[in-house]
């Protein structure tokens, strides 16, 4: 037991290793890139905060939601509807613009939560949809499909690199406290619930009510990437809410691997950087991603991070052994 | 009066699978409920559990009714069940697996921000010591033997610290030296945590083993119910399914 302990406590500290080294990295990351590839960073870390939020539902609870864009819009066009038309306080849009995400999100997984698997991704999908479709024809309020432009944010996060950093600290936190989630006894409950629900209903966990919970959660984090990252772009369209955007963070966690907490992350590092890089010679993007996908479907199955993840244990087994 | 049922029943489409079954299962007891394949004995189990709702009649658990309660409330007051196929969670840890159990019945699961490892550590292992699967903590529940996973189960509804705990053939598919050691384990919980205890099973040496009570269920009906020896001699019990045998 107490060598047991030790030793857990080592892979504690060599974990906690190439966290810091990573957080170095993107401490220092701005003096070292241009600025496209800044703006390719902001983004890649407000859609990982995306997909974050989408693979708590996905990979922790085991259900695929697939109008998770809906909430990422909603959060988006709150800050920019108040920061443009009323001139409201950026710090309260933001928050302001999470509360209208949960909220929503309460009414919509109230109904989504009664059903699992393919009826449950439907019906989110048609939510999505639905809430697609009246920001995109209420023309009066919303703009519509001309969208939203001069989302400014307050003058000392104009600067990207400002920006940057804000960003940063939101991701940080947020991640953090997603991480103590899915460890906490409600982490551990989802994950039983993903495992097998009936057993875990019938140890007397109320299982719709802990779905719209966790609903809830990622809807609000979810709302949170949408505002963090509208005034950095200066600017919201009905786009952010369609199922395509909605489809992002399901390959992400398929790419990178949804079954660990950094593997959706991952995916939509290697999503948008490889997104802004092919871009400069091909506009087939889709099917250059498609391929990409396909290929993880197919030869590693637990996705990039848990490919590499299962290397990593296989050869800690065959040092322990010797 | 602990658990009762009154003229319960229950059909699929024309099928009377229980068929108006009044029974009271007294505190402290094993009960056993037997009957040839297809007598409906899980389909009693589902209706007391909640995982059918009864067509007609009522179900009574100390003086409340349940009939209409969904599983999950019944789990909290008190009745835990294991499944006829067995039901524990392939991808977690056997430890882990017990861990739920509590996590739920303590009612810690609204918790989010402690760490779910640091929660009845000492719980968790005297139930696994209990059990005898203490040596396989770190393994996940696919990986056991089958006879140790249906232990398991057994493990992770005695975390919920039921009142009433229903077990519906807990050593089907068991050898006999470890249908030996899960009913003297059975045995031993119901002594030890003063538990109740109703299962089915279809060995009937093992039945008049340990049951002090055995209620006989024959398509959908209740044929006879009273001590090992009463049920021994009921003419219609050996006539319908001792065979003559007893
Ligand atoms: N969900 C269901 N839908 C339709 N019929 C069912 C259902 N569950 C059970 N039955 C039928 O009800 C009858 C009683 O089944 P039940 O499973 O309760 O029997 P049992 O006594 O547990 O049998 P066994 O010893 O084989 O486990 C059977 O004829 C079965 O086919
Ligand atoms: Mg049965």
């Amino acid at each position: 037991m107490v060598i047991k302990q030790t030793e857990q406590k080592e892979s504690m500290l060599k974990r906690g290793w190439w966290l810091i080294l990573l957080i170095i990295i993107f401490l220092i990351a701005p003096a070292f890139l241009s600025e496209f590839y800044l703006t390719v960073l902001c983004e890649a870390l407000v859609m990982s905060l995306f997909a974050l939020s989408f693979n708590l539902l996905f990979g922790y609870m085991g259900q695929l939601s697939f109008g998770q864009a809906a909430f990422y819009g909603l959060g988006g066009y709150t800050v920019a509807m108040l920061i443009t038309k009323v001139q409201f306080n950026f710090w309260l849009s933001i928050i302001a613009g999470v509360l209208v995400a949960s909220v929503i999100g309460l009414i919509v997984g109230f109904f989504c939560v009664r059903l699992r698997g393919i009826y449950f991704a439907v019906l989110t999908l048609a939510f999505g949809q639905l809430i697609f479709s009246v920001v995109f024809k209420w023309h009066d309020f919303t703009g519509g499909d001309d969208g939203i432009q001069g989302v400014f944010p307050p003058e000392f996060l104009k600067s990207p690199t400002n920006y940057y950093y804000f960003l940063l600290i939101v991701f940080l936190l947020s991640a953090f406290v997603l991480w103590k989630i899915i460890h906490s006894p409600f982490g551990q409950t989802i994950i039983s619930m993903r495992e097998n629900s009936e057993r875990t209903e019938f140890l007397g966990i109320h299982i719709a009510k802990y779905q719209l919970i966790t609903f809830v959660i990622a809807a609000a984090f979810a709302g949170l990437a949408g505002a963090i990252w509208v005034p950095f772009y200066r600017s919201v369209a009905p786009s952010y809410l369609t199922w395509i955007k909605s489809g992002e963070p399901v390959m992400a966690a398929i790419l990178g691997g949804p079954g660990l907490f950094f593997g959706p992350v991952l995916g939509m590092f290697i999503m948008t950087f490889f997104h802004s890089w092919v871009l400069g010679f091909t506009i087939y993007w889709p099917v250059v991603m498609g391929a990409l996908i396909l290929a993880v479907i197919f030869f590693l199955p637990g996705g990039i991070l848990g490919f590499i993840q299962e290397k990593v244990n296989e050869r800690k087994e065959i040092r322990n052994r010797e | 009066m602990f658990l009762q049922t009154q003229g319960i029943t229950k059909e699929f489409g024309k099928l009377r699978a229980v068929n108006e079954v009044s029974l009271e299962i007294v505190k402290g007891d094993i009960h056993a409920i037997i009957g040839p394949n297809g007598a409906g004995k899980s389909t009693y189990f589902n209706l007391v559990t909640g995982y059918h709702r009864a067509t007609s009649g009522k179900v009574l658990f100390k003086g409340k009714e349940i009939t209409n309660l969904p599983a999950y409330s019944r789990c909290n007051l008190g009745i835990t069940r294991s499944f006829q196929i067995t039901s524990i969670y392939p991808k977690l840890t056997v430890y882990e697996s017990v861990l739920m159990g509590l996590l739920s019945h303590r009612k810690v699961t609204l918790n989010f921000f402690s760490s779910a490892k640091k929660f009845f550590k000492e719980e968790v292992w005297r139930t696994l010591e209990d059990v005898g699967l203490a040596d396989q903590a770190n393994t996940l529940g696919d990986s056991i033997s089958h006879g140790d996973k249906k232990r398991l189960e057994l493990a992770i509804t005695l975390g919920t610290e039921p009142e009433l705990l229903c077990l519906d053939e807990p050593t089907c598919g068991m050898s006999p030296e470890e249908t030996d050691i899960a009913m003297g384990l059975i045995k031993k919980f119901s002594e030890e945590r003063g538990l109740t205890i109703l299962f089915t099973e279809h060995d009937m040496s093992v039945v008049f083993g340990i049951a002090k009570r055995i209620s006989v269920l024959h398509q959908g009906t209740l044929i006879a119910d009273g001590t090992p020896q009463e049920v021994r001699a009921s003419k219609e019990v050996q006539k319908v399914y001792l065979g003559g045998s007893a």
